[in-house]
């Protein structure tokens, strides 16, 4: 899966967060920070992560979540790595 | 008190809460600790607990409990005891074990509505329902509500449900007194949590 393909669907998400201006989703790159683009509440990265789990059809582990940075690349880089772990398994 | 570890191990993995002292549960000390006893608990799904204030805890306040308290009270009885429950159950330790490992903080806070206060001479009961549990994060809502005067609760709570904590069906003698939305509590690894120090 390609990393652009998992922005789009990343994207996607972002449109589902209630918290989220969908307005500041216009733009959206790699180096967006959650916290200080999106002004997205911390305690909604779960959510965010839940969502993304199901999109994604991949299962995050509770240290994945523990390490997991704020920024749209940390996410993508988290998906692609835990796919590569589910292929392995 | 649980004397021993296997008692404790066996009602964490096939039990819950009810029967097991608070101070055996929550780690802090005496002084923060607003919660005296459990009275139902559906591991997956709720808790109902009690606690009376304290001349301390209404101290240079009216003799009425403060509101921050009913909130930090209300954590208490449910996200705090509900996950390091189910962390402990997920890792076959007490929560003593798990004190070693991760530092349960309080992270958030949805909304509050305050109907009513609580003054020293009070019992009150948090009904806390888990709306969220996933990767060491919980979320509740719930009530907290006055205690009628000589109620015995572990008996008015023997035969309580998951469809009746759903929908608060107790007593109209109980009295509502805050209602709270989207509490939120996360069991921090402490090598992380000491890394934002």
């Amino acid at each position: 899966m390609e990393r652009q393909e998992i922005l789009d669907g990343l994207i996607e998400v972002l449109r589902t967060i209630r918290t989220i201006d969908p307005d500041r989703l216009v733009g959206v790159t790699e180096e967006t920070d959650f916290l200080t683009d999106l002004s997205t509440p911390s305690t909604e990265l779960i959510n965010i992560a839940a969502k993304v789990e199901n999109k994604f059809d991949i299962e995050f582990d509770d240290d994945d979540i523990d390490h997991m940075g704020s920024k749209v690349k940390d996410v993508i880089d988290l998906i692609i790595m835990v796919k590569a772990r589910g292929e392995k398994e | 008190m649980i004397e021993d570890k296997e008692t404790y191990l066996d009602i964490i993995q096939n039990g819950n809460l009810v029967g097991v002292s608070p101070t055996q549960m929550l780690l802090h000390g005496p002084t923060k600790r607003l919660l005296d006893k459990y009275h139902w608990h559906s591991p997956n799904k709720g808790i109902v607990a009690s606690y009376s204030p304290t001349d301390r805890d209404v101290e240079d306040h009216f003799n009425v409990f403060r509101g921050v308290d009913q909130v930090e009270a209300f954590a208490q009885a449910s996200v705090v005891s509900c996950a390091t429950f189910l962390e402990c159950r997920k890792l076959n330790c007490t929560p003593a074990e798990l004190k070693d490992l991760f530092i349960p903080a309080f992270i958030s806070i949805g909304s509050v509505n305050f109907h009513n206060y609580l003054e020293l001479g009070d019992t009150f009961i948090s009904i806390g329902n888990i709306t969220f549990y996933k990767w060491r994060q919980m979320v509740c809502d719930g009530r907290v509500y006055k205690v009628p005067k000589d109620l015995d609760l572990d008996v008015y709570f023997s035969d309580f449900t998951e469809e009746r904590l759903l929908k608060y069906d107790i007593s109209k003698d109980f009295t509502l007194v805050a209602e709270l939305f989207g509490i939120t509590g996360r069991a921090i690894k402490i090598e992380l949590f000491k890394k934002t120090e």
